[in-house]
């Protein structure tokens, strides 16, 4: 075993060198994260630019209140405690519709009217604006609402029903049906379900575990093929064995994917740091949109723990990629040779997408533990179920064991046919011939 | 005994590329593994390289069967293997790495084949403007003759005991098919151990002193170039006369193998049948320019032993 491996420390140095040196790893990197730098601040930008603060002052200056209700003593005065309309003048309409719609267009563009209607029984506030000047919709929608709530106050008061009593009627009335054991004590049923926020984050560490995957494996392929069709494994073989080929190209992939991965991860916090300008808060865009009890997850072990479980998913599946680029002999093929990678890292994905929206939909069951054991799936799942504490560490310790079990299966594999297929030229090596040439030998 | 192959066999499923391969080589000096294409040169030769498992037989190396992680064996193939995009000194250095060869006398080694094979220029590129190189220093930017050059470098980089030559000469102009020739024959002056195979007869006769021919797996010839040749004997009779003397040729029943305008190359029975034609031909008053009768060429040896059972069959 160890000639076997003999020389990968050697031609992983090499290879790693080799990809950092290379234009397109290096225009890659740079442009990737140039654009999760500006990622924070243009996602900010974009949601918050609206967004006005709640103390500016209304563009609107005065209300014509056009009031056809019974109502005959509406005053609006609750908004005067409000500082962004404590401005705001409420005039009746003494004018005839049309002419004061015609005034407001002309010559007083910062104001509106106030229609106040009633049909059988019901209320209607509707206000009317001018399309020129200052106001726009946003603005009116945020008087709306004031205007609404102060209507309703003035109702309330006016049948004599006092603020405590609006407030107990206001109360949303809970409903509970719990189970109870055989002497009455009720059975508690742990929620195991995650929260829109939770699923988006360990949507987001799936993604995040997919991509290193993708990139990685497919650059493990090229490489293989590419000193198959350039005939340098030839000159390769009579010094180092294909395993320890493998090996060094695989860790060498791994590495020049994980300093890009972690470049992005580094770049996403400089940027969130960036996006607090834009906040109205001042509060970063990540912790608005991660869980909000996420850290109580961070700590060493279930770092560690997902950096093994992410690691061993990549080996697994560089190892799957590598063994697909030795079926190829040339480049313009090397899709077709990947098929199964693609498949195979597919099916794990779509596993794990699915477990993510089960623990979202209705928590932790059957299908969600499987996919946190299954070795295609868990690399993907695992970790972001780790960091929002959904995963056990039995559990944990469990999906690693499978992971390192089903990788010393495939390196098993692999090391039978991969002395075969490294130097073989010719059509692509179907799964099948694969099988049987690893009996063969 | 240094390098002793017994029996390897390679099967591909069902087919038998190399059936039963067994050869000695007690002395340093050149051994030919040939045969036509297809026949199994490459996949014996990477099954003594270790590169390729075998079905059987084994392959030792001073004693000790061989392995590629611990045997300095150094390796010509016939088809050139560089990395195009990367520089030729990367791709020389970590080939040395990879044979153990410190970094201080890989760069020496370097630098000396360098000047020896005129590729300076290429290894050693002039710098342009602040940090750029030359593009000229990758493999894709190299002529083939430049390249094989590049590949040879890579063979001797370690100095290594056995040095196994696959077609050395392909792509090479007549300079540096000499360059290339006086450089083998420094190896051997070294006391190395070569393996060369290669469709260039003559050259093989140059350098070689043992030889096999395989055909189709099999071993159809093998032994001692010279007593291979002394077993056929002088039967090989080159005449040039200024008269015309084909009905001599067909009085003699001699089978003509070749006929320029100026000579016929002929096939005798032995040197008995041969002065007995000539003593007719001058006993006739025929002016000979040129008689020459010799041993078959190592050309013939193979198109006859190789050629008559693809005729065969």
């Amino acid at each position: 075993m160890k000639n076997n491996i003999t020389g990968w420390r050697d031609v992983y140095s090499f290879t790693l060198a080799q990809v950092l040196k290379s234009k397109a790893y290096r225009i890659t990197f740079i442009l990737l994260v140039l654009m999760v730098l500006v990622s924070m601040p243009i996602t900010g930008k974009l949601l918050f630019n609206n967004s006005e603060d709640e103390n500016a002052l209304s563009p609107v200056n005065k209300v014509y209140v056009n009031n056809t209700t019974s109502y005959t003593d509406i005053d609006f005065k609750d908004l005067e405690s409000t500082i962004s309309f404590s401005h705001i003048e409420f005039e009746p309409m003494n004018k005839d519709y049309d002419s004061l719609v015609d005034h407001i267009i002309e010559e007083e563009n910062s104001s509106v009217i106030l229609n106040i209607s009633e049909e059988n029984g019901a209320f209607s506030l509707h206000l009317s604006m001018s399309k020129e000047g200052q106001i726009k919709r946003a603005h009116l929608q945020r008087l709306g609402d004031a205007l609404l709530s102060s209507f309703t106050n003035m109702r309330m008061e006016s049948i004599g029903v006092s603020d405590e009593q609006l407030l107990l009627l206001q109360t949303p009335v809970v409903s509970k049906v719990t189970m109870t054991d055989i002497n009455g004590e009720e059975i508690v049923d742990e929620n195991t379900s995650i929260s829109f926020s939770e699923y988006w984050f360990v949507y987001g560490i799936l993604f995040f575990v997919m991509m290193t995957t993708m990139l990685t494996g497919t650059q493990v392929a090229t490489s293989i093929v590419t000193e198959k069709s350039t005939r340098v494994v030839e000159y390769l073989l009579i010094t180092v064995k294909p395993l320890a080929l493998m090996i060094g190209k695989v860790f060498a992939m791994l590495t020049a994917a994980m300093i890009q991965m972690l470049s992005m991860v580094a770049a996403l916090f400089v940027s969130n740091k960036i996006s607090a300008a834009y906040a109205p808060e001042k509060e970063t865009m990540l912790s608005q949109l991660l869980p909000s009890d996420l850290f109580a997850n961070i700590n060493l072990t279930n770092m560690l723990l997902c950096i093994v479980l992410v690691f061993l998913g990549i080996v697994f599946y560089a190892v799957l990629a590598g063994l697909a680029g030795a079926t190829v002999s040339r480049l313009e093929v090397l899709n077709e040779g990947l098929t199964l990678f693609t498949m195979t890292s597919l099916v794990g994905v779509y596993i794990g997408l699915g477990a993510a929206n089960t623990l979202m939909g209705s928590g932790t069951n059957a299908f969600v533990v499987f996919a946190f054991l299954f070795p295609l799936s868990s690399p993907f799942v695992l970790p972001g179920a780790i960091l929002v504490g959904k995963a056990s560490l039995p559990l944990i310790g469990i999906a690693i064991v499978l992971q390192l079990a089903f990788i010393m299966i495939l390196f098993r594999f692999v090391a039978r046919v991969y002395e075969t297929l490294i130097l073989h030229s010719g059509n692509t090596i179907k799964l099948k011939e694969l099988f049987k040439i690893s009996k063969s030998i | 005994m240094s390098l002793s192959v017994k029996n390897i066999t390679k099967k591909y499923g069902d087919k038998l590329v190399v059936d039963n391969l067994s050869f000695e080589m007690n002395e340093p000096g050149v051994y030919a593994l040939l045969g036509t294409n297809g026949a199994g040169k490459t996949t014996s030769i990477r099954i003594i390289l270790g590169m390729l498992a075998k079905n059987g037989g084994e392959v030792l190396w001073k004693g000790q069967s061989i392995d590629v992680v611990n045997t300095n064996v150094g390796y010509l193939a016939e088809e050139r293997g560089l990395y195009p995009k990367y520089t030729l000194m990367d791709q020389l250095m970590y080939f040395a790495k990879l044979k153990k060869v410190d970094k201080h006398t890989a760069m020496e080694r370097i630098k000396y084949w360098s000047d020896r094979l005129d590729v300076n220029e290429y290894v050693f590129p002039a710098k342009g403007k602040g940090r750029k190189v030359a593009k000229s220093n990758q493999a894709d930017q190299l002529s083939k003759g430049n390249q094989q050059k590049i590949q040879l470098m890579v063979a001797l980089l370690s100095d290594p005991e056995l040095l196994i030559i696959d077609e050395p000469f392909s792509g090479l102009d007549p300079l540096n098919t000499d360059l290339f020739k006086s450089i083998i024959r420094e190896e051997i002056n070294k006391n190395k151990f070569l393996i060369m195979s290669s469709h260039q007869m003559p050259t093989i006769e140059e350098f070689c002193s043992d030889i096999t021919i395989l055909d189709r797996g099999k071993v159809k010839l093998q032994g001692n170039l010279s007593d291979i040749k002394k077993s056929y004997g002088r039967v090989n009779l080159i005449v040039k006369c200024e008269q015309d003397i084909a009905s001599y040729i067909a009085s003699f029943n001699l089978r003509i193998i070749n006929k320029t305008p100026s000579e016929y190359h002929l096939r005798v029975e032995g040197e008995d049948q041969a002065m007995a034609f000539l003593s007719k031909l001058i006993g006739d008053n025929i002016t000979v320019i040129k008689f020459e009768l010799r041993e078959p060429s190592l050309h013939e040896i193979f198109v006859e032993k190789v050629g008559a059972d693809q005729d065969e069959e």
